[in-house]
């Protein structure tokens, strides 16, 4: 190889070190937007007792002790404050408008409030009966319901479903989130269901 | 007499229930803007580069009161809604004030972490590049040496 073909070697030796060894600094110096592909988002997912997405309770018996996992991951690139709102209600209550982005007119029960950082995951327990509760003829209504031990009133009927042959009522997890920007809580379009079927007292 | 007695009464306690009503939901709202405000300094603090980890873990336990207090209040539960509520307001002020408190701090290790990066880089770059230039003398009067070592040959034609 002659001189000129050794200068160029070099020269391109020198400016890969010379990058190499300065791209912490270009990192620090030049801010990229974020990948394209990389969207921000926030997970809210409802799991068995087992802490799988199986064995969920579904028939339910007055008296007894249930539970489910809800759980929800922050990929929103920072910290987020979340609120888990648990609403309960018969077949014919409307769920959340996803279209719209708005949530079920249902008044909240229960909530959870937490906040998480990104990439990082929030879970608990829900443990849930109905303490009081009355069938009569083609009519039920859940009176009482024990969420992670706190009663509340419900008063909720439901009509005889003759596809299901049960009573049918629903669990309903919305997931809120704090903006900052505008200081509000707002509905973050995103919940979960349980149906449960009320086959008659204990 | 009773009568009028027994009204009174109802009366009292038909506003001592209103009063308490209005003193537990000004007490949750209290907690509300301290958690909303506790949050965004944390928010703040994290954008800065500060470790936000055990500032989360304690605005946690806020939250989880408020939530608790939330619940109690739906259910009628005010005396207990309210003491839950103001178990929430220190700890959201405290956060606060840790988040304000790490949020120069992080600041000024932001800055200092820059600026190594850009001496260290600047450096490296140096030597590295003098170390090229040295290795490149080296091999060029090596190359020059082998040309002038070299014994001129003649071709006869």
């Amino acid at each position: 190889m002659k001189l000129e073909g050794y200068k160029l070697v070099f020269a391109t030796v020198g400016l890969i070190g010379v990058l190499l060894i300065a791209s912490p600094a270009i990192v620090d110096v030049i801010h990229l937007p974020g990948i394209p592909g990389g969207a921000q988002f926030s997970e809210l997912y409802l799991l068995g007792p087992n802490q799988l997405a199986a064995n969920y309770p579904s028939n339910i018996v007055v008296g007894q002790n249930y539970s489910v996992y809800v759980g929800v991951g922050n990929q929103l690139g920072s910290s987020a404050y979340y609120v888990l709102y648990v609403k309960f209600g018969n077949a014919t209550d409307p769920l959340p408008n996803n279209a719209l982005g708005m949530p079920s007119s249902l008044p909240p029960l229960y909530e959870y409030r937490f906040s998480i950082q990104n990439s990082m995951y929030w879970q608990s327990l829900l443990t849930f009966s109905v303490s009081n509760a009355s069938i009569s003829g083609f009519n039920s209504q859940i009176n009482t319901l024990q969420l992670n031990g706190v009663a509340f009133n419900v008063d909720k009927p439901s009509m005889w479903n003759s596809n299901s042959t049960t009573f049918i009522y629903q669990f309903l997890v919305e997931l809120w989130i704090y903006n900052a920007q505008s200081n509000q809580i707002e509905y973050n379009n995103r919940y979960v269901t349980l149906q449960l079927n009320l086959t008659g007292d204990a | 007499m009773f009568v009028f007695l027994a009204l009174c009464s109802c009366l009292y306690g038909e506003h001592y229930v209103f009063a308490q009503t209005d003193q537990t939901a000004s007490t949750l709202q209290a907690a509300n803007t301290a958690i909303d405000g506790a949050f965004n300094a944390v928010l703040a603090a994290e954008k800065a580069g500060a470790n936000v980890t055990g500032l989360l873990a304690q605005l946690n336990v806020a939250e989880g009161d408020l939530a608790q207090a939330e619940n109690s209040y739906r259910t009628g539960d005010f005396n207990i809604a309210a003491i839950q509520a103001g178990s929430a307001l220190p700890i959201a002020q405290e956060v606060t004030t840790a988040a304000q408190n790490a949020k120069p701090t992080a600041i000024v290790s932001g800055k200092n972490a820059f600026w190594s990066t850009i001496a260290f880089t600047v450096i490296g770059a140096l030597i590295f590049l003098s170390v090229l230039f040295l290795v490149w003398g080296w091999l060029k009067r090596s190359y020059v040496k082998s040309l002038s070592d070299t014994k001129p040959e003649v071709k006869n034609q």
